[in-house]
């Protein structure tokens, strides 16, 4: 063993920003995740050039998994332009120098922050969401310590309860969004804070996803083709968001989740969450091109 | 603007190694190419000072030993290199994690021909129905031993090496002996 084997020649900076032990432990945790699904693995979430709470877990798996042929979307609530969106995407491609891109069917990987695209991913696509709180028992037991043990016995009849006491309050499920649900029949997990209409696209899905909460330190995966049930009770049927029949007023087009849009006379004007599939059907409608691919909703329904 | 670094060659070796890692895991039974043959790769985009890990096979040491990785026993082990094997003892003393911490179980890598030999069937997450590869050179017994030690969601996920090819099989997938 001489010095030069001990050490490596001066860079500027580590490819894709985190050095090799960082990259070494997500690898490490990332295998464990995606071997059990919906089991929160602690990490050692590194510091990176963003708040925390503002996408770190995602983007460090981002990092860790690109390479200068990965093809990169980042989305923040659906949208490709939002502030956030934009400012992890240029920051991935200023450190790893991925083409980037605001086509789901383009992208190799999508970062996202509350939202699924509304366009079927394919098996060679993984997308990484980023999670705010990834511990679906912290409602019902904040005492991290007992909640690890309640989720090492499958215990989680407080989930149950939590449904049905806002059901016997309301009339309905209150949880809008990060909705608890069942993965391979053994962990519950909550999907990020997507909306409930998102929660069937991770049902035996094509594509792996890892859901990272760099806050938090924790990883898990949903790998693909594995059951991602919504916990329901068999008398009260899991229900999307009521925007199947909704239209965008942007581009028109129909059934998909939407985002409300307050007007002066206090009625609301819709618009499609996922904007690139806003763009893709104005493309569509002015005679550019057709680029719209699968989508998982068709009319307004999640076909069973 | 500052350009944008280049990855080295050992950051891009090991980039290939573990998105091969990654999509054998997430697609049990399927086959992967590392970037080159043996578990070189492996050792490389995985280890590093923070583990502990057991090499049954001597010839892999002075690669483990360069990671900084420490040696450990078997059954204390997060990373256990099987080498080609022979008898299936050893699978009764890989650590197979807690209830609490299932992210403690190892990850096991062992020499294997994929593509001949006795098919197995893998049913479980990421397996779209059912997969049947074809692995060979594993001991009698070997998925019975495997299915003994296993305690969903406690056990070990297997890597089978054969040359640059790599198949995963993870503690969630159940395995049919055909």
């Amino acid at each position: 063993m001489s010095l030069s084997t001990l050490t490596k020649p001066w860079e500027a900076m580590s490819y894709g920003f985190l050095d090799g032990s960082a990259k070494r432990e997500l690898r490490r945790k990332m295998l464990k995740s995606v071997a059990v699904p919906g089991c929160q693995m602690p990490y050692a979430s590194r510091e990176v050039p963003m708040a925390r709470g503002w996408g770190t877990g995602g983007l460090q798996v981002s990092l860790t998994l690109v390479n200068p042929q990965t093809r990169v979307k980042v989305i923040d609530q659906g949208a490709d332009d939002s502030v956030n969106a934009a400012s992890i995407r240029r920051f991935i491609a200023r450190v790893a120098g991925t083409p980037t891109t605001m086509d789901t069917l383009e992208a190799d990987l999508i970062q996202s922050r509350h939202r699924i695209p509304e366009e079927v991913l394919r098996e060679d696509q993984v997308l990484v969401l980023q999670v705010p709180n990834p511990e679906p028992l912290r409602p019902v037991q904040p005492n991290m310590s007992i909640a690890r043990q309640m989720h090492a016995d499958a215990d989680y009849g407080r989930m149950w309860l939590q449904l049905y006491e806002q059901i016997v309050r309301s009339g309905r499920v209150m949880q809008g969004a990060s909705y608890p649900s069942l993965v391979h029949g053994r962990h519950v997990m909550t999907p990020s804070p997507i909306p409930r209409w998102d929660v069937p696209k991770l049902h035996m899905a094509e594509h792996l996803t890892i859901l990272s909460a760099g806050r938090e330190k924790r990883i898990f995966a949903v790998p693909p083709y594995t059951r991602v049930e919504p916990l329901v009770f068999s008398d009260v049927p899991y229900k999307v968001e009521e925007h199947g029949h909704l239209t965008c007023t942007r581009s028109g087009t129909k059934g998909f989740f939407m985002n409300e849009v307050p007007q002066d006379d206090g009625s609301s004007a819709f618009e499609v969450s996922d904007s690139e599939w806003g763009v893709k059907t104005i493309r569509a409608r002015d005679g550019i091109g057709e680029s719209r691919g699968e989508t998982w909703y068709k009319d307004g329904e999640m076909p069973q | 603007m500052l350009a944008p670094p280049a990855p080295s060659l050992a950051e891009t070796r090991d980039n290939i190694a573990f998105d091969a890692l990654l999509w054998a895991l997430s697609r049990p039974g399927l086959p992967r190419d590392l970037p080159e043959p043996g578990e070189g790769s492996i050792i490389t985009a995985l280890l590093d000072r923070e583990c502990l890990v057991y090499s049954a096979d001597p010839l892999l040491m002075p690669e483990i030993m360069r990671t900084g990785a420490e040696l450990a026993d078997i059954g204390k082990a997060d990373h256990v290199f099987l080498g080609a094997m022979t008898t299936s003892d050893s699978l009764a003393d890989i650590a197979i994690g807690s209830d609490y911490y299932p992210d403690d179980g190892a990850t096991v890598i062992i020499r294997a021909s994929i593509g001949s030999g006795p098919a197995i069937g893998l049913v479980g997450p990421g397996v779209d129905g059912v997969v049947t590869p074809q692995l060979d050179g594993l001991p009698d017994g070997f998925w019975k031993a495997r299915a003994a030690r296993l305690r969903y969601p406690m056990g070990f996920d297997l890597f089978f090496v054969d040359g640059a090819r790599v198949v995963g099989v993870p503690r969630s997938t159940t395995i049919e002996e055909i």
